[in-house]
């Protein structure tokens, strides 16, 4: 099965400006050009693909004004999405910040080093037995049968 | 009836449907006794440097491709399942190496009490065999997946020496480990089926990625791709991948002849066989058994109890939430395999239910799983985005709560009347409710875990009750036991209909315990395989 990806990136960007505003030095996610990324993964797999294409294509149909609202009228228009189709909103809310929360522009702010969890994994204090020192001095509570 | 249809096989000793934790035990034991073994697995070899803990979209991937569920993989080897009416959703993984490529690899056994609730707490029913008789098993499949873990647990039974030491415990993990001190709680590490250190042909020690709920890149964790099936092959088994079994095959008399398939091009095929073995989950078993009717089997294969698919049994999981008020970096290390509490495992009337429950420690992961919610609510878009971004990221750990879920009559998994597998063979519909006693279970862990969090300095605490996507444990759905009116096996995972017929995954289970059930699924099919051995010779061509 193949979907193809057919929505309105203004659109998307328009949405992404409202789920990630700006914060420090960094512009709201619309703005940091995240859209084209967004449809590219959604494209990842047929079934995700059909769910964020029906969002998007409920959301323009009911929104056809959107990107020339207010932000407070866009807001609203969201928030009414999110209650009346919450799977759908939350596929958009959930590739939104995957793909935010990839850059690294993203990670610098909030002190992440943003590598895959593979190859090199992290480091941590190696088991040290002492510290079931406590917990030794149980005696056995579990039941015979 | 036989299928005539497709090309025919030779005709093997066992075949084992399913190449997961118990099928890939199974064949192994049976196949280094010198027994001539086929496996059919629906699903194919992973390559462990493909998984998606090295994508750049690993996060994407978690949730569609590499979903533990099989309703969102949807990949081709994966059939659907109906759970329009279960709160619980079944998560498994389809391939060599079956869901413990998925797993989280946390595997505690069960407790002596657990094979006896009928005769300790008048509930259920006893299973026909006892801790003792599964002891020396346990033990054997700790050696070949490797555990890692340390004795002198006061809430468990003395065991062997662990083959490697516990996992770190991490100053994250003290965290939570000081509060249940304090409160005067049990806690212990857990034993994880995850290296410590290097353990295992082509094995490393984990590296703490704190993805342990994805394919493991390093190999550290264990999954029966890389050890049970590598022996297994070197003593002559044969695994046909890509293999989607239609039905198992019965002659006249109701004896199992093998089974009918498809294979990887989508060619009807029959592999004829002197014994079967299903290993194929405590969903994919009942369907299988249930899509098997035949003239001598009308109500399915071996279901004369009519019991095949009843009993299902999940551990509905709760899951609380504390956020602290630093950054201690939680996403370093195991996600959630490094301690547990059995405080509240054995019966005690005056909480007002039956058995009892397990804390599992639980860590958390990077940026965007937390945004999406990990184990809670999304963080909410807008204005407070990042201020609550920036409270829970590397600040958030958790306790989930594993409660034993009693065996009821009417949770059943049987065949969805439309909904089909790309094959078209009928797919499993899922019914399941939760129970009262399960239910007041949780709300005393969720009540619990409140406590241990408050004192372990948490500023916000966050609770789901009933986690949906958590059926990672399958069991009940044809039951062992000595009467063949009550059950579907005997206490040797014996069909009491079709003596050629064995099954040694979670199916059998009498009851559920209130721990992961792994361990115990390999234990009972390593047994089952010895049986056969020792017993079922006249098996052997």
């Amino acid at each position: 099965m193949t979907i193809n990806i057919n929505v309105d990136e203004n659109v998307m960007t328009a949405i992404l400006d409202r789920l990630i505003p700006a914060v420090d030095n960094l512009p709201s996610a619309g703005q940091m050009g995240f859209t084209s990324e967004i449809v590219r993964l959604a494209g990842q797999q047929d079934r995700f693909k059909a769910i964020f294409n029906n969002a998007m294509h409920l959301f323009e149909s009911h929104n056809p004004e959107f990107t020339s609202l207010a932000s407070a009228e866009q807001d609203d228009a969201l928030r009414r999405f999110e209650a009346e189709s919450p799977d759908l909103f939350g596929a958009l809310r959930t590739i939104s910040y995957i793909v935010y929360y990839k850059d690294p522009k993203v990670h610098e702010r909030i002190g992440w080093d943003g590598r895959t969890p593979q190859p090199d994994g992290n480091k941590m204090e190696p088991w040290d037995e002492s510290v079931l020192e406590n917990i030794r001095k149980r005696e056995p509570f579990w039941r015979k049968a | 009836m036989t299928s005539n249809k497709g090309s025919r096989e030779e005709t093997v000793d066992v075949l084992v449907i399913g190449a997961g934790a118990s099928g890939a035990a199974a064949t192994a034991w049976l196949s280094e006794a010198g027994f001539k073994v086929k496996c059919l697995e629906q699903g194919f070899w992973q390559d462990p440097s493909k998984y998606a803990s090295t994508s750049p979209d690993y996060e994407f991937e978690a949730l569609t491709n590499w979903s533990s569920d099989p309703n969102k993989r949807q990949r081709d080897e994966d059939y659907p399942i109906n759970v329009s009416d279960s709160p619980v959703s079944p998560v498994m993984f389809n391939g060599v190496g079956g869901s413990t490529i998925l797993w989280s690899a946390h595997t505690p056994r069960f407790h002596p009490s657990d094979f006896s609730v009928k005769s300790l707490d008048g509930v259920a029913d006893d299973w026909p065999l006892s801790y003792e008789d599964l002891e020396e098993y346990y033990d054997l499949n700790d050696e070949v997946m490797g555990c890692s873990g340390i004795n002198g647990d006061p809430a468990n039974p003395p065991r062997s020496p662990r083959q490697m030491p516990p996992l770190p415990l991490g100053s994250d993990g003290m965290r939570l480990i000081d509060a249940f001190e304090e409160l005067g709680w049990h806690w212990w590490p857990s034993d994880s089926y995850i290296n410590s250190q290097r353990y295992g042909e082509g094995r490393d020690a984990c590296n703490f990625c704190g993805h342990n709920n994805m394919g493991c890149y390093q190999r550290a964790k264990s999954s029966t791709d890389l050890n049970y099936w590598p022996r297994a092959l070197k003593s002559g088994a044969e695994i046909e991948t890509g293999a989607r079994v239609r039905r198992i095959t019965t002659d006249k008399s109701g004896t199992a002849t093998g089974a009918d398939y498809i294979d990887s091009k989508g060619n009807e095929r029959h592999q004829s066989a002197r014994s079967v073995i299903m290993a194929a989950n405590g969903v994919g078993t009942p369907r299988l058994l249930l899509n098997s009717s035949s003239d001598s089997h009308p109500d399915g294969l071996s279901n004369s109890s009519g019991l095949v698919g009843k009993n299902l049994m999940f551990h509905p999981f709760a899951m609380v939430t504390g956020v602290f008020p630093e950054n201690m970096k939680t996403w370093r290390g195991p996600l959630s395999n490094f301690a547990m509490s059995q405080e509240f495992y054995e019966t005690d009337e005056s909480r007002g239910f039956v058995r009892g429950y397990t804390y599992q420690f639980q860590r958390s992961l990077g940026p965007a799983w937390i945004a999406n919610g990990g184990f809670t609510d999304p963080i909410p878009w807008g204005e407070d985005h990042h201020t609550e971004l920036s409270k829970r990221f590397g600040s958030m750990m958790g306790l989930a709560v594993i409660g034993e879920d009693l065996p009821e009559i009417h949770n059943t998994v049987d065949l969805d009347p439309e909904l089909t597998d790309s094959d078209g063979i009928p797919a499993p519909r899922i019914n399941y409710t939760v129970s009262k006693n399960s239910r007041d279970q949780l709300d005393h862990a969720i009540e619990n875990a409140r406590k241990v969090f408050e004192t372990a300095g948490a500023t916000d605490i966050y609770v789901d009750p009933l986690m949906r996507q958590s059926g990672w444990h399958l069991m009940g759905t044809a039951r062992m036991g000595n009467d063949p009116v009550d059950s579907v096996v005997d206490k040797w995972g014996q069909s009491h209909d079709v003596d050629n017929l064995f099954i040694v995954d979670g199916s059998v289970f009498v009851t559920g315990a209130a721990v992961n059930p792994t361990p115990t699924i390999q234990a009972l099919a390593l047994r089952t395989a010895d049986y056969i051995v020792s017993h079922r010779q006249d098996l052997k061509g």
